[in-house]
């Protein structure tokens, strides 16, 4: 799946002809993915060579699967993954108002200016508009209850650019409930405690949240229960098999009776463990309704399996190394490392635990549980593709709730902070500059208003219109935003549209930094060279 | 049973990966047919150490290699990363979008072309074919010159969870190219996550698993993967030994290259061969500069340009060091009619490395195809065993040497197929009248031959029967290279042996990490760091392999210091 941008074999050339390929590049990029954004923006469907077929909205997973060759390009997605990857969101911004910086520095330079003069402007802006952020930005008070209202709009916001309003809505709510049941006071959010599982469903699309969790595997013994209620859960991390030693393979052995022997010896030391989960179970369920559920992130072999399922215990094997972790926050207890001196504060409780068969596929719920710091969001998808877009989209909401969580404030979306910053930077800070550095303040303050011009595009709406009457409401002292369905001016604030604090100070940040190196190229940077992403 | 989970990462190692399974694929079916040979009839191999048996949503069973297969987006041509097997089709098809009510835009690559082979292979699950004996010649010449992926010869159909893409690279695959530009690429996003997650979904089925197969591209970028999902493998399945085979196409040497080039190879090489001997039991070094002019290739014509042509040497030398992973174990005495000499991976490990000298690195020899018993030459097994194990000395004295040798399909003069006695008794007369014994020798035998399927390159010269005898003159006219329709199947010996034969391919790894990137101004330091590397993970790298080196040859040392 591959979308070709310009040249791919730039050799070192010029400074004013790797210039213009920079700003080609960029606006080149911003082409791309500019059709991306807001809640009018166009999926995209792209089908590969062999017919794989992926689904996306979202810059970072667009950009991840373009094959780009232009290095102008590379730099550019990079700077967009790297926004992704540290604040979770404002890919597609990020690389359209590089590509704006690009396309409103190129005007000047036409006209001769020197880049340099240009990108001192572009600092002096960026370090204007993120003081002029920390005003504009609404506060969020986050006690020991966070308003959980605000958290559903900022989730809400984010869901309804990636999924259509109703699914977007019926997700908020699961979402905003995970990041609340794994959030510990004081301590940073862990959105790994939050496991994603899908299923696949020939029907149904439909997401759930487990308030617990969904193991992807089964029990491995016919005679153990598929549905068990009041459950100790060991989580352990034991070798329940018969390993292989350096002693047991065949040939060192003169005769087969010494070899038998050492198995058997081996055997024993593996039963020896099995045994011991064995007497807890006994001591604590035995003439009790109470069940025992043992998750192994090692393997248990069929002689252990048959132990176990003969006490009457449910075993699996093989767990995911990441939910030893996420059990002890469901369920309780602690992930032991050995069965010795095994004891009840060992374990860990969930009121049912049951498994569910598609096919091959087993899944394990680990349900009711009392206390949980960790969940399951369960999505059920018709296809992989439908499925990898709807878990992108979750991933987003996750991030949305919890940085507005740690930011303790929120940013007014739909263009409102773009248009609020640019009059500023034009009607304010513009006059303080010396010389034609003001240009440069210029460029990057009529760069920012590509956001709400963008929204207004996707939206089928005349951008010069909107543009007037925004910045002519603006004027009037108002804070507004664009309502993307008649073109008039509104309030975000009472249309619930927020953005990420983080999110809008990474854009602010990173966009000019590359930009500007762009602009002050001498030669063009060979593909391939650097591995690293920015930082 | 006990299972061997295969993982194939990298360009090259699918190449053999895609032969490997296309041997599997044909004896599982030579073993179902009625008319067929005895000793294709009767194996005594259990297909299901490589195997699994699975289902799909509608109930439909599936038998697939148990496999992981890890390779960079876009390399798998007109095969779909699903797979085949379990795509049911959705209520709505599948470009129908149930998440989105505004625009969709539609993106549609032009379609991989399926070549001949590919598209004769999904005609043949809906009907057959009465004319099919010329369809086949067509399909056999086309392939010889249409191979440009892996799955363009493939015949198996892959499970879904099987085939995993790398994506989000930004270069392409000439220019992943060399160890420090797969640094980072495991780690990066959740990519060693989900590759470890899909080995999880196999290791989990298994009951008792014996080993993992692990074959890898070692040319470029791929061996830093590969490295960084070994360490990942021995943190989180600490007991199941893995058998790593490094792999190298013939095309790379075939490159052009200038000092600065010359200078990233070797490096490359002695990083590579280093990182990835740390996280496995046993490494077998595999890929001979020019395949094609070796000994290796006597009876066979290779074009070293087509990885279509050599990785089928690999792939074939590779299933004959597995067959013994496959035998049902009989205890010491009892054998049976058709194989003899069961071991699992772990023996094998322990044979080869844990005995004396411990030394994990093997050299992997092969003779395709193995010499008749009592045949004009006298030839005997051993003595046609070539090294497909680069840099490696010819018949050094060792006198600890320990080999595990596979003899399978072996045929008498006259065609016939040997016993397994006679197979057996063949290699104790040959140390005997060579007087050379190693240390420690242990002999796998199968009555069944490598079968050559259908997709097969025609690699075989015209000294190479039908049955892969070979003859003492050609065959007069035939061609000079015989194909999958001449040639049906091959006896074979392959042998993986600790020998101090390998000290050479050791040494010069060695010194030229000592030359390049260790010594006080050394040209290759800045390259090193510019790979992530701080100076003492290159001092221990140095260390890891002199003690190989040491391990081999307790003399070395003042040798090495004074050069
Ligand atoms: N209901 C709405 N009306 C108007 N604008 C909206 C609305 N909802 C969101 N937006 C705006 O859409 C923009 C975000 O769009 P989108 O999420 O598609 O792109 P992104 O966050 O830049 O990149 P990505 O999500 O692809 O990483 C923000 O500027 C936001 O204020
Ligand atoms: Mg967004």
């Amino acid at each position: 799946m591959s979308i070709k941008l310009l040249n791919p074999n730039a050799e070192v050339i010029n400074k004013s002809a790797a210039l213009h390929m920079n700003i080609n590049a960029a606006k080149g990029l911003q082409d791309v993915l500019k059709t991306n954004l807001g809640p009018k923006g166009t999926i995209k469907m792209l089908v590969g060579g062999s017919g794989d077929i992926k689904l996306t909205k979202d810059g970072n997973t667009l950009l991840k699967d373009m094959q780009i060759q232009n290095p102008t390009a590379i730099m550019i997605a990079r700077t967009a993954v790297a926004q992704d990857d540290i604040s979770g969101d404002g890919t597609t911004s990020t690389v359209v108002f590089i590509g704006e910086l690009m396309k409103q520095s190129e005007r000047y330079i036409d006209e001769g200016m020197h880049p340099r003069v240009l990108v001192d402007g572009f600092d002096i802006a960026k370090r204007a508009t993120l003081q002029f952020l920390e005003k504009f930005k609404t506060p969020v008070v986050m006690g020991d209850e966070p308003d959980k209202e605000i958290l559903k709009m900022v989730a809400r916001t984010t869901l309804r650019t990636k999924l259509y309003e109703s699914m977007a809505d019926q997700l908020t709510e699961i979402i905003v409930n995970g990041v609340l049941c794994i959030r510990k006071p004081e301590e940073p959010i862990d959105l790994f405690m939050v496991e994603i599982m899908h299923m696949r469903h020939k029907f149904d699309v439909d997401t759930r949240l487990v308030e617990g969790l969904v193991l992807d595997h089964g029990s491995r013994h016919p005679d153990m229960k598929r549905r068990a209620e009041n459950c100790y859960i060991l989580t352990c991390n034991v070798s329940l098999e018969y390993e292989k030693s350096e002693v047991n393979a065949g040939f060192f052995y003169s005769n087969a009776e010494q070899r038998e022997a050492m198995v058997a010896a081996e055997r024993r030391q593996v039963d020896e463990r099995v045994k011991k989960i064995i007497e807890l179970k006994e001591k604590l369920c035995s003439g009790t309704d109470k069940n025992f559920v043992v998750i192994n992130q090692k393997g248990i072999d069929p002689p252990s399996l048959d132990l176990l399922a003969r006490a009457g215990i449910v075993g699996l094997r093989r767990a995911k190394r990441r939910n030893m972790e996420r059990l002890v926050l469901a369920c309780g207890g602690e992930a032991v490392n050995s069965v010795d001196d095994l004891t009840e504060d060992c374990l860990g409780w969930a009121g049912l635990v049951y498994e569910h068969v598609l096919g091959e596929e087993k899944y394990t719920f680990v349900e009711n549980v009392k206390n949980p710091h960790s969940c399951t969001i369960l999505i059920k998808g018709p296809n992989d593709h439908t499925i990898a877009q709807i878990k992108d989209a979750v991933r987003d909401g996750l991030r949305a709730v919890k940085n507005t969580i740690e930011d303790e404030a929120v940013i007014l979306g739909a263009g409102a902070f773009e248009v609020a910053a640019r009059q500023y930077l034009v009607n304010e800070v513009k006059k303080t500059v010396q010389g034609r550095a003001q240009l440069g303040v210029e460029a990057f303050a009529d760069a920012l208003l590509v956001v709400p011009k963008t929204l207004a595009e996707n939206s089928g709406l005349d951008t010069q219109d909107v543009i007037i009457s925004l910045t002519g409401e603006h004027d009037k002292g108002n804070v507004v935003g664009l309502n993307l369905h008649t073109g008039e001016p509104i309030d975000p604030q009472m249309e619930g549209i927020f953005d990420n604090y983080s999110v809008k100070r990474q854009i602010i940040n990173s966009g000019p930094v590359i930009a500007s190196q762009l602009l002050l190229v001498d030669e063009v940077i060979r593909a391939g060279r650097n591995m690293r992403k920015p930082t | 049973m006990k299972e061997i989970v295969t993982i194939q990462v990298g360009g090259y190692a699918n190449f053999i990966g895609s032969h490997f399974w296309n041997f599997q694929d044909d004896l599982l079916g030579l073993a179902d047919d009625p008319h067929g040979n005895e000793v294709f009839r009767n194996q005594s191999l259990d297909t299901d150490v490589l195997y699994r048996s699975g289902e799909t949503h509608q109930g439909v069973q599936t038998y697939t290699p148990r496999l992981l297969s890890i390779d960079l987006q876009g390399s798998l041509g007109s095969m779909s990363s699903h797979g085949s097997l379990y795509n049911d089709v959705s209520s709505s098809g599948p470009s129908y979008v149930q998440t989105w009510k505004g625009n969709v835009t539609r993106e549609v690559s032009e379609p991989h072309k399926k070549n001949l082979f590919l598209q004769s292979l999904y005609e043949g699950e809906q009907k057959v074919d009465p004319t099919k004996k010329i369809e086949d010649k067509d399909l056999v010449d086309s392939l010889q010159e249409d191979v440009q992926f892996w799955t363009d010869f493939s015949k198996v159909h892959y499970h879904p969870k099987s085939l995993y893409e790398i994506n989000g690279l930004s270069m392409d695959a000439n220019q992943f190219n060399n160890y420090g530009t797969g640094r980072d690429v495991f780690s990066e996003g959740s990519r060693g996550e989900e590759m470890s997650e899909r080995l999880r979904f196999f290791a989990e089925e298994c009951d008792h698993i014996q080993g993992i197969q692990f074959v890898v591209d070692d040319s470029g970028g791929f061996s830093s993967v590969a490295a960084d999902f070994l360490e990942n493998i021995a943190d989180d399945y600490a007991n199941i030994p893995v058998l790593l085979y490094s792999a190298r196409d013939p095309r790379h040497y075939m490159k052009p290259m200038n000092r600065e080039d010359s200078i990233s190879r070797a490096i490359h090489d002695a990083v590579t061969f280093s990182r990835l001997s740390s996280f496995c039991k046993l490494i077998a070094p595999i890929g001979l500069p020019s395949l094609s002019t070796s000994k290796v290739c006597s009876f066979l014509h290779i074009d070293d340009a087509k990885p279509f042509y050599s990785s089928a040497v690999y792939a074939a030398a590779l299933h004959s060091i597995s067959l013994p992973f496959r035998m049902a174990p009989l205890g010491p005495n009892a054998d049976s009619r058709y194989v003899a000499g069961a071991v699992d991976v772990n023996g094998i490990v322990q044979m080869l490395s844990g005995q004396g000298r411990q030394s994990m690195v093997a050299i992997l020899d092969v003779a395709m195809p193995a010499p008749l018993i009592g045949g004009a030459s006298q030839q005997s097994f051993q003595g046609s065993l070539n090294s497909l194990t680069p840099d490696v000395n010819e018949d050094a004295e060792d006198s600890y040497e320990v080999e595990s040798m596979t003899i399978h399909g072996a045929l008498r003069s006259g065609g016939n197929h040997a016993l397994i006695s006679e197979v057996k008794d063949s290699v104790t007369a040959a140390y005997e009248s060579s007087g050379k014994k190693p240390m420690f020798s242990h002999l796998s035998v199968a009555s069944c031959p490598l079968p050559v399927p259908l997709p097969f390159p025609s690699i075989f010269g015209n000294c190479v029967g039908q049955h892969g005898e070979l003859l003492g003159s050609p065959i007069p006219g035939s061609l000079p290279r015989r194909s999958s329709l001449d040639v049906h199947s091959v006896p074979m010996a392959a042998r993986l042996r600790s020998s101090n034969d390998v000290l050479p391919f050791l040494d010069k790894r060695l010194s030229n990490l000592r030359k390049f990137g260790m010594d006080r101004g050394a040209a290759g330091i800045g390259l090193l760091q510019n790979w992530g590397f701080a100076k003492e993970e290159v001092d221990e790298m140095g260390e890891s392999l002199s003690k190989l080196v040491l391990a081999l040859n307790p003399y070395s040392q003042d040798s090495s210091d004074s050069d």
